[in-house]
């Protein structure tokens, strides 16, 4: 099976393909039909081309027959047949030849009424040779006929013979008139030009050897026709396809009965090519017609191959633009078809992308990283599952008293300043920022993506916050302006995680006590009691595997809490 | 016997018309299309005297050879006695249908012959019954001077001067309208010392005889 790499040599292929099959089987059809047609033809031509055989074979006997039966009654014939003493031949012979002209007979010969020939126009025509003359005198005197006729070679050559009686007078029967006309090339042609038919005649099959009696064909064509004939006849005669010199011929072999000897044979047969000519130029004009189809639905298919392939290739070369993240370039296709909608389409695809990888983009900006692409993957929905999170909490200290002095657009720009930076320490553990509160900063670890370290990621993230706070200062110091001071609390607990809020609006965020405790224990680090800017709760601290090694503050009664919590400072 | 002394007879006969000849009629004698027509009769029938007595008891012959009449045309004065000798070597079946005499002889054989006296002018045309080409014409005539055209058509005619009905015969001549076979054309003349001659277009028939091949009939077939 034929594969084709490109659209167009595959709508090529296809169109031609079953255009010229189409057209194929249907010359195919056309010209077996013709040449059916024509061989059904010829055969229905060919056997009236025998009857015209038959019917001019009769007419011309019967003619001739009426025309014997007018001269034998003839007064000097009689007068000369009954003569005293012996038959004067020659004068009869001579008697005959003006018959002959009267009647335009071929053969005229004069017969006893026993059958011997006494005279005939034909000089080489012996007694001999009569036979047949003979059998037919003597049947017709039999059966008392006025005349008799019948197929027979005479020396050879094939005859149409009749015989009438010589009354002198009726009923007294002195002698036989017979008359013959040769079934000769002469009358062969005749026949042709009668039926239009190749006429030959041959001996039957009784003989060793076919002689062409007499033949319309060159004497090389008839000879093979006469070999060619098939064994057996019956009356209706044969058609079969004979091929003479190359061209084939229906022919139809039909018997001759003879007088006293096997059957000879008539051949009538018409060229098939010259039937099929007006069919085969037909057929010509329609392979032109198919050649110059085939042509123009090639060139019509290459043509809207073109017309979809084109398009299609520039909407690769888009996508692939598009998905390397390319969202500039639109496609211009003024088309109104399925591919111009394809193209409009893809042109609303490719803005649908650009804006959702800018609300992406903007969504990172907004939620951290993590919670993005949470609720990209997700469907987003109300409702959330408990878990166990571990959450930072960080709050500037004495910062409303430092936004008073100073200009709001410093101060925001200070806040934003401090906030980059515990943001991405905070990001860079594996942490979350749930969300800005002020200055306060709340963060996740463990949520919405599990952790197991958690606790410990939350750890040493506040004690990089502590070390960057320290950085920031001697930078603020650097620029003269006052020190910052915070303080950090983290907790471990089961909260609820998932998104909260409004249908039309929704929060990734966490709820519950363990939320709260954390925000407790960062107000506890405003206490100077505890010396400690780090304070965790014992969960936390276990959770961090750090529980033997943080400083053990005491226990807090927790707002809420039946049991007091015990909590633990994290010395940078 | 007879048939030796025939010679004689024309001779005496041509002898006395040459006595008393001294003028010459010619006729041309021209077919439809204009060919020259041979084989004409011209005889001239005098108006003013009377007819020179019938020469004595004239002889002449048509003969019977290879199937033929011997000759076409015979010219003959009333009261002439024509044999019909058969020279073939078959029988032959002659008859005649003219007006001018009607006899048949049946089929007689090689070496026998017929004769008959024919006493009255006009045309005889001879047939044979069993042979369709074989024929031949007898003109009786009741003067002495006529003649016959030859190949070119001209025919002349030597008698004494005087008036004279001239007839001009042909067997194929016709009456134009009639299309039927005509009775010798005929014109008063009157004969000079110079002669007299002319120009005659003759209504004729087309020639319907049978030409027979002239080699032996067999060999047709």
């Amino acid at each position: 099976m034929l594969r084709f790499r490109r659209f167009r040599s595959r709508l090529l292929a296809l169109v031609l393909g079953l255009l010229a099959a189409t057209l194929l089987v249907t010359y195919l059809l056309v010209a077996r039909a013709n040449r059916s047609n024509a061989i059904a033809h010829v055969e229905e031509r060919l056997s009236g081309a025998l009857k015209v055989f038959w019917f001019s074979v009769e007419t011309r006997k019967q003619a001739l027959a009426d025309s014997a039966k007018v001269v034998s009654a003839d007064w000097p014939l009689r007068t000369l047949y009954l003569q005293e003493g012996e038959l004067d031949r020659l004068t009869l012979a001579s008697t005959l030849a003006s018959y002959a002209e009267r009647l335009n007979a071929p053969v005229i010969a004069a017969f006893a009424p026993d059958g011997e020939m006494l005279a005939t126009t034909e000089a080489d025509l012996s007694n001999e040779h009569c036979g047949p003359f003979r059998f037919l005198i003597s049947k017709a005197d039999e059966e008392a006929m006025e005349q008799n006729s019948d197929f027979a070679y005479l020396r050879g050559r094939l005859h149409v013979l009749t015989v009438v009686p010589l009354y002198a007078p009726r009923p007294n029967v002195i002698g036989w008139l017979g008359v013959a006309f040769p079934i000769d090339d002469r009358f062969a042609q005749n026949l042709k030009e009668t039926t239009q038919a190749e006429v030959t005649f041959t001996s039957g099959p009784g003989e060793d050897t076919q002689r062409v009696l007499a033949t319309t064909l060159t004497a090389d064509m008839a000879r093979l026709v006469a070999e060619n004939g098939p064994a057996e006849l019956t009356a209706g005669g044969r058609v079969a396809e004979v091929t003479v010199a190359g061209e084939p011929f229906v022919t139809l072999f039909a018997p001759l009965e003879l007088l006293g000897d096997d059957p000879a044979r008539i051949t009538l047969q018409r060229s098939l090519d010259r039937e099929l000519a007006p069919a085969r130029r037909l057929q010509r004009t329609i392979l032109v017609i198919a050649i110059a189809a085939l042509v123009l639905a090639a060139l019509w298919a290459a043509a809207a191959a073109r017309s979809v392939s084109r398009p299609v290739q520039e909407l690769a070369a888009h996508t692939r633009r598009v998905a390397a993240g390319d969202y500039s370039a639109r496609l211009e296709l003024a088309r109104e078809d399925e591919l111009g909608q394809l193209a409009a389409a893809f042109n609303q695809m490719t803005a649908g992308l650009a804006e959702r990888d800018r609300v992406r983009d903007l969504l990172g900006k907004v939620v951290s990283p993590e919670i993005a692409a949470q609720l990209m993957q997700s469907d987003l929905k109300l409702g959330g599952e408990e878990r166990e999170v571990t959450v930072l909490f960080s709050d500037l200290r004495d910062f409303t008293t430092l936004s008073e002095k100073l200009p709001p657009a410093e101060v925001l720009a200070l806040l934003n300043r401090y906030l980059d930076r515990m943001s991405a320490i905070v990001e860079r553990h594996g942490g979350v920022i749930d969300k800005y509160i002020g200055d306060a900063i709340m963060a996740l670890f463990g949520a919405p993506v599990a952790a197991p370290d958690a606790a410990a990621r939350a750890l040493a993230a506040a004690r990089e916050m502590v070390a960057a706070l320290a950085d920031l200062n001697r930078e603020l110091a650097a620029e003269g302006r006052p020190p910052l001071q915070f303080g950090i609390g983290i907790n471990t607990g089961r909260v609820v995680a998932g998104n909260m809020g409004s249908r039309s609006r929704l929060n990734y965020t966490v709820i519950g006590d363990g939320v709260n405790l954390a925000a407790r224990l960062e107000a506890l680090t405003k206490d100077p009691a505890h010396g400690a800017s780090i304070i965790v709760s014992e969960s936390a601290a276990r959770a961090a595997r750090e529980l033997d090694a943080l400083r053990l503050l005491g226990t807090v009664q927790v707002k809420g809490r039946a049991e007091p919590v015990r909590i633990l400072a994290v010395d940078a | 016997m007879r048939r030796l002394l025939l010679p004689t007879f024309a001779f005496l006969s041509l002898a006395a018309a040459a006595q008393a000849a001294d003028a010459s009629a010619r006729v041309t004698l021209k077919g439809p299309k204009g060919e020259p027509v041979a084989d004409a009769v011209v005889s001239l029938i005098p108006l003013d005297q009377p007819a020179p007595p019938a020469a004595p008891a004239g002889r002449a012959e048509v003969a019977q050879e290879d199937e033929q009449y011997q000759p076409y045309l015979t010219i003959v004065r009333t009261g002439t006695t024509v044999e019909f000798p058969n020279r073939d070597r078959i029988q032959h079946h002659l008859y005649s249908v003219s007006d001018a005499k009607k006899f048949e002889k049946p089929l007689y054989a090689p070496g026998a012959h017929e004769s008959v006296t024919f006493d009255r002018p006009g045309v005889v045309t001879l047939g044979c019954n069993i042979h369709d080409w074989m024929v031949a014409y007898i003109v009786v005539v009741e003067t002495p001077w006529f003649g016959r055209s030859g190949a070119d058509g001209a025919a002349a005619v030597s008698a004494p001067a005087g008036r004279y009905r001239i007839e001009v015969w042909h067997p194929r001549l016709i009456d134009a309208k009639t299309r039927r076979p005509a009775p010798p054309l005929q014109r008063e003349v009157t004969l000079g010392a110079d002669g007299w001659s002319e120009e005659i277009a003759l209504p004729l028939a087309p020639d319907r005889r049978i030409r027979r091949a002239p080699a032996d009939k067999s060999s047709r077939y």
